[in-house]
Order: C-alpha cells, then sequence, then structure tokens
C-alpha cells in the first residue's frame, strides 16, 4: 500500500474534492462554480497521473540522487522580465521590447550548458 | 424583528457551545500542564495513539456536528422562509398604490450610492423618494411602519454596499445590476441606526443611514405630508 | 548522471559562486528557503508598523491622524501584504529549507524554478508596495479587491495596477515554490522513509501544496478578470461578473486561511512533540484529517458571500460546520500529546501551548461565522476582524514563533536568547488578546471594518483604545524579538560562543540528524542519514545505537535540556 501511497493521496484529494462538488450539485449554484471546480478536479488527478507516471519509472525512495549543480543565474532577469511585462499592462506596451529580449536572455542561460554549470 | 430573534436563539446557543468547549480544552491543558512538568521520575508516555478512543471521539464529533448544521439550516429556513411567504417580489412600482390593506407588506426600494442611500416607496403617492448626501450629519431617515411586514429591494447604483442594521442583526448586500429581496417587521416604535457594511471608497465610514419605526397611522401620515411635498415640489 | 547522497560536499556544489552572487544564483534550497523566510519576516515588521498607523488613527473617536484616502491604502496593503507576502510565503518558505532534510533528500526537486519562484514573489512584494511612492497612492479597495471597485473608473491610478501585477507575481512564485516541494515530498524520499513514516510537518507541506494547486489557479483568473476590468470597467456593469469575481476570489480566498495555517499547526504538533518527550500522539488520525481538512476547505469560500444573496449558503454552512469533525481530531492529537507528556517549558513550547487556546477561540467563532443567521450580523464587522486575526496572528503567526525558535539554532548554528524569548512570548499573549477579544465587541455592537473613523456618540471609544493599547504591548514584544534575532547573529558572526551541540532539543526528525547549519548536500559521510524506521527516526536511535555501540551521552539527555557538546561541522 505505501508504495502507492505517493500518487493515491493526490488521487484521493482529488476525489475528496469531486464528491463535495457532487454535493453542491445538490444544492445548486452557478454553472461558472461547477466549471471551476470540476476543472480543479480534473488538474488534480492530472497531477496524480504525472506521480504515477513517474513512480512507475522509478522507485519514490532514493539512495542515490541526481543533484544538480546548475546555477540559479537566470532566475532573477527572468523574474524582472516578468515584473517588466505585467508592468506593460498598467504603463504601455512598449516595456515588452525590453521584457522579451530580457526573457530570451533567461532562457538562453537556462539551456546553454556551457553557462548552466553541470549536472554533478 | 424576526431575524434578531433568530439571531439571539442561535448567537447565545453557540456561543454556551463555544464556552463549553473552550473551558473543557482550557482544564485538559491546565492540568497537563502542571500535572506532566518535566521533573525527576517523570516518564513520558510512548503510546502512539489510540484507535478505539479516536473513532468514538471522531463518531461524536460528527454527530454533534450534524445536530449543529441542521439545527442551524432549520433556523436559517425560518428567517429566508418569512422572506419568500411574503408577496411576489415585483421591483418598483409593479406593486399597487397606496398604503393598502394592513396585511400587505409595504415596499421599500433601497439604493446605495457612493456615499448614501435613497428610499423610494413605490406605494404611495407620486413615487415618493426620500435621499441625502450624508455629508456634515445629514442622513437620510428610512421611515415605516410599526408591525407590519416591509419588503425591502435593495440595489446599488456604482459599486457593492451593504446594508446592515446592527439593531436588527441583519444585513444584506447591494450590487449594481442586481436586486436583492429582504422582509423585516418592526414590532415597537424607535430609531436605529444604519451602516454600510461593505468597504465602498473613501466615504465609506460616513455612509449612515437612520431606521425609523413608528405607528402606522402616523406612517400614513408621514406619508401623505411628503408625496404631497414632493409633488408640490414637481409642479 | 547520479552521484550517491552520501558523496564528498566538494563534488556537489562547485557552481555556487562565493558571497552575495551566490545568494542570488542558489539552487541549494535552504538558501532560497532562508531567503524566502528573511524576506518575509522583513515584510511582516512592515505590516506591522502600517497596523499600528491604523491603531493610532481609531485609537479615538473622530481622529485625524490620516486622512481617509490613505486609511485605505494602509488597510489594503496591510490585508494584502499579511496575506499574499508574509504568512503564505513563510510558511512555503519553511517547506523549501525543511522538507528536504526531513524526506532525508540533497536538495529540491526543481531548485531553479523554486529560485525563479522566490524572485517573483520578491519582485511582487516590491510591485505591490511601489504604490507608496506615485502620486495617487497604493491600492486603496481591500485586500478582496471587489469589482467595480477596484475597476478604474472607481480606484484610477496606477497604485491598484502595481497591486494586481504584484499579487499575480508572488502567487505564481508561490506556486512554482509549492510545486516543487510537493514533488519532493512524493518522489524524493530516502530509502525507508515510507509516506507513513513522514514527519508532521512534511504532511502538511503535502496537503499545503495540494491546496495551492488546487486554488492559486483560481486567484490568476481572477486577477487576469480584474486586470480587464481595469482595461475596460463596462464589463463590470453586469453582475455576472462582480458576482463571478467574488467566486473566483474566494475559491482561492478560503483555501489559502488554511495554506497560512496547517504548516503552523504542524510547527507546534512538531514542538509539542518534542517538548513532550515523545511521538506525537495519533499520528495517522492527523494525517487522514489534514486530507480531510484540506479537501474540505476548498468547499466552503461560498460562507465569504453568505450576504451576496447570491450563493447557496446551506451548502456552504454545511461544509463549514462540517470542519468541526478534523479540526477536533487535531486538537485531539496535540492534547493527546501533552496529556501523556513530559513537559519542557522552552521558548518554542510556550508558544506551541498558547496557540492551543487562543486558534481554539478563532476556531469557534469560525463556527459561528459559518452559521448564516450570525454570520448576516457579524460578517464584514469587526467580530470578523477579530475572528481572522485570533486565527491568524494569536494561533498561526504563534506557531511561526513557535517555528522561528525552534528552527533558528537548526538554520544558524546558534541559539536565541532564552529570557528575551520569553519576554517576546509573554508580551506577545498580552498583546494579542489585548488588541483581539475587544474587536469582538466592537463587531457585535455595530462597528463595520475599514472604516477609518468612528463618532463619539456610536460608543465604540473604549474598546478602540483598549485594542491600540495592545497594539502597542504588540509592537514592544515584537522589538523584543527582532532585538534576540539580530543579537544571536551579531554573536556569531562576532565568534566566540559555546559551542552548540547539533540536536540541542533533543529533536526526532532527520533534519536534527545533521550538523546545524547543515552542509549544503545536507548529509555527508560524517553525518549520514539514520535508519529511518518510523515518523521519529531520531528517537528510535538511542536504543538502536545502544545496541551497536553503546551509549550515546548526548542522544540520552532529556528533551530540551541541552545535550552534550557535539561538534559543529559545515558552514
Amino acid at each position: 500500500m505505501n508504495k502507492h501511497l505517493a500518487y493515491g493521496v493526490v488521487a484521493f484529494w482529488g476525489l475528496l474534492n469531486g464528491l463535495s462538488l457532487s454535493v453542491l450539485a445538490i444544492y445548486g449554484e452557478a454553472s461558472m462554480v461547477y466549471w471551476l471546480w470540476g476543472g480543479v478536479v480534473a488538474l488534480l488527478e492530472l497531477v496524480a497521473f504525472t506521480v504515477w507516471l513517474s513512480s512507475w519509472r522509478g522507485s519514490d525512495q532514493h539512495a542515490n540522487y541526481r543533484v544538480t549543480a546548475r546555477t540559479g543565474a537566470p532566475a532573477l532577469p527572468a523574474a524582472i522580465a516578468v515584473l517588466l511585462a505585467g508592468l506593460s499592462f498598467a504603463y504601455g506596451f512598449w516595456l515588452l521590447i525590453v521584457s522579451l529580449p530580457l526573457l530570451a536572455i533567461a532562457l538562453g542561460m537556462a539551456a546553454m550548458p556551457g553557462l548552466a554549470g553541470k549536472d554533478v | 424583528m424576526n431575524q434578531r430573534h433568530i439571531f439571539g436563539t442561535v448567537f447565545w446557543l453557540e456561543s454556551a457551545i463555544a464556552g463549553g468547549v473552550f473551558v473543557v480544552i482550557a482544564i485538559i491543558l491546565l492540568v497537563s500542564l502542571v500535572r506532566r512538568r518535566a521533573r525527576v521520575g517523570l516518564v513520558a508516555s510512548q503510546r502512539q495513539d489510540n484507535r478505539k478512543l479516536e473513532i468514538s471521539y471522531a463518531v461524536v464529533l460528527a454527530a454533534f456536528a450534524a445536530f449543529l448544521v441542521s439545527y442551524t439550516a432549520w433556523q436559517n429556513h425560518r428567517e429566508t422562509g418569512a422572506n419568500a411567504s411574503t408577496a411576489p417580489a415585483g421591483h418598483a412600482s409593479s406593486s399597487a398604490q397606496g398604503s393598502g390593506a394592513p396585511s400587505k407588506p409595504v415596499t421599500v426600494n433601497v439604493t446605495a450610492f457612493q456615499w448614501c442611500w435613497q428610499f423610494g416607496y413605490p406605494q404611495a403617492p407620486g413615487s415618493l423618494k426620500v435621499s441625502d448626501n450624508c455629508q456634515g450629519g445629514k442622513v437620510p431617515t428610512l421611515v415605516v411602519p410599526t408591525g407590519r411586514e416591509i419588503r425591502i429591494h435593495l440595489t446599488s447604483k456604482d459599486v457593492i454596499h451593504s446594508m446592515w442594521v446592527p439593531a436588527l442583526r441583519y444585513k444584506m448586500d447591494a450590487f449594481p445590476d442586481h436586486v436583492n429581496s429582504f422582509t423585516i417587521k418592526i414590532d415597537k416604535a424607535g430609531r436605529w441606526v444604519g451602516r454600510c457594511a461593505e468597504f465602498c471608497g473613501e466615504r465609506h465610514s460616513k455612509m449612515h443611514f437612520w431606521l425609523k419605526a413608528v405607528p402606522p397611522d402616523e406612517y400614513k401620515h408621514w406619508v401623505q405630508q411628503h408625496a404631497a411635498h414632493a409633488g408640490g415640489a414637481q409642479a | 548522471m547520479t552521484v550517491p547522497a552520501t558523496s564528498d560536499p566538494a563534488d556537489t556544489r562547485t557552481a555556487e559562486p562565493d558571497g552575495w552572487l551566490g545568494w542570488l544564483t542558489t539552487t541549494d534550497h535552504k538558501r532560497i528557503g532562508l531567503l524566502t523566510l528573511a524576506t518575509s519576516v522583513v515584510l511582516l515588521f512592515l505590516m506591522g508598523i502600517l497596523a499600528l498607523i491604523m491603531r493610532g488613527q481609531l485609537a479615538q473617536p473622530g481622529e485625524d491622524l490620516i486622512d481617509a484616502h490613505t486609511y485605505n491604502q494602509v488597510f489594503t496593503i496591510h490585508g494584502s501584504g499579511m496575506i499574499y507576502l508574509v504568512m503564505t510565503p513563510f510558511a512555503i518558505g519553511l517547506g523549501v529549507y525543511l522538507v528536504p532534510l526531513q524526506v532525508g533528500a540533497p536538495a529540491l526537486a526543481t531548485p531553479r524554478t523554486t529560485l525563479l519562484g522566490y524572485w517573483l514573489y520578491v519582485l511582487g512584494a516590491l510591485s505591490m508596495l511601489c504604490g507608496f511612492a506615485i502620486p495617487s497612492g497604493a491600492a486603496r479597495s481591500g485586500w478582496f479587491s471587489y469589482p467595480p471597485l477596484a475597476d478604474s473608473d472607481y480606484s484610477p491610478g496606477a497604485g491598484p495596477d502595481l497591486w494586481v501585477i504584484g499579487v499575480a507575481m508572488s502567487a505564481i512564485g508561490i506556486l512554482l515554490m509549492a510545486w516543487a516541494v510537493l514533488w519532493t515530498v512524493l518522489r524524493k524520499r530516502a530509502i525507508g522513509m515510507t509516506m507513513l513514516r513522514l514527519p508532521v510537518f512534511s504532511w502538511s507541506m503535502v496537503v499545503t501544496c495540494l491546496m495551492v494547486l488546487g486554488a492559486f489557479p483560481s486567484l490568476l483568473a481572477a486577477l487576469v478578470l480584474l486586470a480587464l476590468g481595469r482595461g475596460d470597467p463596462a464589463i463590470f456593469d453586469s453582475n455576472v461578473w462582480n458576482i463571478g469575481y467574488q467566486h473566483l476570489f474566494w475559491f482561492y480566498g478560503h483555501p489559502v486561511v488554511y495554506v497560512m495555517f496547517f504548516p503552523y499547526l504542524a510547527a507546534v504538533a512538531e514542538v509539542l512533540a518534542v517538548f513532550c518527550g515523545r511521538r506525537f500522539f495519533g499520528y495517522k488520525a492527523t494525517v487522514l484529517s489534514l486530507l480531510v481538512f484540506a479537501a474540505l476547505s476548498m468547499s466552503v469560500w461560498g460562507h465569504h458571500m453568505f450576504t451576496t444573496g447570491q450563493a447557496s449558503n446551506d451548502y456552504y454552512s454545511l461544509t463549514s460546520i462540517l470542519l468541526t469533525v478534523p479540526a477536533g481530531a487535531e486538537y485531539f492529537g496535540m492534547l493527546g500529546t501533552l496529556v501523556g507528556g513530559r513537559i519542557v517549558f522552552r521558548t518554542p513550547m510556550l508558544f506551541a501551548l498558547a496557540f492551543i487556546p487562543q486558534f481554539l477561540i478563532g476556531g469557534l467563532t469560525g463556527i459561528m461565522t459559518g452559521t448564516p443567521v450570525i454570520d448576516y450580523h457579524v460578517t464584514d464587522s469587526y467580530f470578523i476582524v477579530a475572528h481572522f486575526h485570533y486565527t491568524l496572528f494569536a494561533g498561526s503567526a504563534f506557531g511561526l514563533f513557535a517555528a522561528v525558535y525552534y528552527w533558528f539554532p537548526k538554520v544558524t548554528g546558534v541559539m536565541l536568547d532564552e529570557r528575551l524569548g520569553k519576554i517576546h512570548f509573554w508580551l506577545l499573549v498580552v498583546g494579542a488578546n489585548l488588541t483581539f477579544l475587544p474587536m469582538f465587541g466592537l463587531g457585535y455592537k455595530g462597528m463595520p471594518r475599514r472604516v477609518n473613523t468612528y463618532s463619539s456618540v456610536d460608543g465604540f471609544g473604549l474598546l478602540n483604545l483598549l485594542a491600540s493599547c495592545g497594539a502597542a504591548v504588540l509592537a514592544a514584544g515584537m522589538i523584543v524579538f527582532a532585538v534576540n534575532i539580530l543579537r544571536s547573529l551579531l554573536r556569531r558572526r562576532r565568534g566566540g560562543l559555546a559551542p552548540m551541540p547539533d540536536n540541542p532539543w533533543n529533536a526526532h526528525t532527520l533534519e536534527w540528524a545533521t550538523s546545524s547549519p547543515p552542509p549544503p548536500e545536507n548529509f555527508t559521510p560524517d553525518r549520514p542519514l539514520p535508519p529511518i524506521t518510523s515518523n521519529a527516526p531520531l528517537l528510535d536511535l538511542p536504543m538502536a545505537q545502544k545496541e551497536a555501540e553503546g551509549a550515546n551521552p548526548g542522544k540520552t539527555a532529556q528533551p530540551g535540556e541541552p545535550a552534550g557538546p557535539a561538534e559543529r561541522s559545515g558552514l
């Protein structure tokens, strides 16, 4: 049972949500609520499925770890790019001229093995 | 004052239960703090759980919750059921004119706006409307007769407000593009303050009104006087 | 490529530069966690100052310390800041720091997106606070910013835009962090660490992260709707979108209350167990009740909308009152632990003990506000303000301080001063109750929340004055807290402190099996993972060790009393 508990917990929790949602259906509520909550239940089951897929490919308990030594350097430029993209809604879309290249640089940094360091 | 009555019953019941629970837990806490404080010779229990006790406790809790759910739902239906039982909810001028028979509810259309209130009496001649600007202590008064059901249709002109008369122990939100209706009935004459409870901007704290209940005869007189006044002003 | 968890430290973190650049680009979960915790504690002080300004303005009727326009900004940023930028990030940051250690992993599952999450949170916080620097001021329509009030017709200016951007960024940041923590618990545990041997705190992070995954997307949807409405306010002429926003918002807004509760509850549970010198009582029941509690918490959002006249009140009341069952189960576990414990009164324990009755007041009044006929009167009044400050301040924040005092030696390698800690504790207990208890009375008597002033004829003067005095006591307590933290950190820098044992409390969980502070890869050949045989592996250890190598003087000391000096390694 323990072996299945990792994704079982997520799936069970999603189903509990589904149960509450079906009780709500008895009482009645705006249709938007069904879409919202139904979507969340689907999302949770998708997460459970992802965990299951991952468990199926390997044990969830490890003696050996893949520890990434990659630098987090791209994180700050990427976050600044997101902030600028957000600000463009308030201060005009010209900010995207700065935001998008910055985002591209951050993504490039994240992808480039030389800059990004190496897995150890 | 149906709402006040029901609120009182349920609030004091739940307060008593809450007080009892608090006292029980506080006693368990204090007793264990005194009796189990670390000292030579005291050994911590190594027991990990007590399945039987846990299950019976959960069952008791669930039964208690079930009681509370059904009891409060029943009380809520007593309150909203009274709302539903009164005359069909037609907004504005669809109702009959005049003050009508005593059994018929008085309709008041309440419109909240930034930052004051307007009270419309569709049954009064000339669609009597009372309003003010809530500035410098000038607040409008919602005048209603005692002993009769008052059907309130509540809406807003701009943002969301909430109509709250603390003495009635009741409030209802006022939405733009939506009418909320509820019924109140006031047993005795008096004057109570009403406030806006939903934050609505800069003068939210000043958005008051008076709720004034007067005997039916006086109410009739008030309506005639003000309707004539309003009609005169319009002419 | 993989390395054994017990590889040489020099191999694993070669890419991490030294100094401040190393901190800004770190992928070490402990550093990201510390950054998050430190940022949110700094913001906690800032939001506390805003609260003091409000209590100053409300101390007496008809005061004119600040005008309504400023007051509205202050309460909006206080509420938004405490929820979006302090209590939630601190809870998740605690998970980022502790969960890999507690499950015996050397790192988080996705360290780089976790760091991205941290930066999004920081920049989001900056964006929200920058509102104070612009002429039209910061956001001023409350932490839930209902339209139409929050649209550009009724709240013009850039402040509310900055608020929307800030909240969205910090929400995305929290989502990324929560995903990393969840995946670490579910997929990165050490050999022997089964799901049912997870410490209570790690379990609380599982359910917390599930709630984040389920609820935070709904906040993002609400914010998108609000952003659209700030572009074209006409959409909020229609009631559908006004009530729709409330559904979207509270679908996030209620679960987040438990995101700001479970991690602190679990911190309290760990502290109770350790300072009672025993396992947490009713572990399995507690885990199950956490899962049920969290699932139910997704279904109660409509109790914030009882007075809208447009919600299914019976249903939300049903689910809200049902919360008493799992909540009662958790209290059962806490009290059960105490009843059979051997209680040592250290500062973390004091905060954990105060949590029990104080949160209880918040919880019991929560049942009342979950009852529609009561809620019609007390909602949007100071009764509600009192209720949620009892849950979030007298409850969760006390859990937060228990966590700080308990894990501070783990994180820094130095203890916090016990005497200052106790002064802090007593000032906070007196201050919190003096501030928030009178508010129940104010709400009952008819004081609406979010008013910048009140008239002397209302009769709210005395209770408000009491609350403001309480706030001053709280401020004094928080100054003591700041002094305590800074003093310990300064002493550490100067050196010369008596060496602290790695496990000064004789705690039970894996984070205490390694050095304090832990080395970059958490467990090393000289500090390897102990065998994991239960949810309190270090409690199993002495016997096993006695069998293997004879008694270890450090491990047999009583909990809470300093163990024998142990060598320090790591940072």
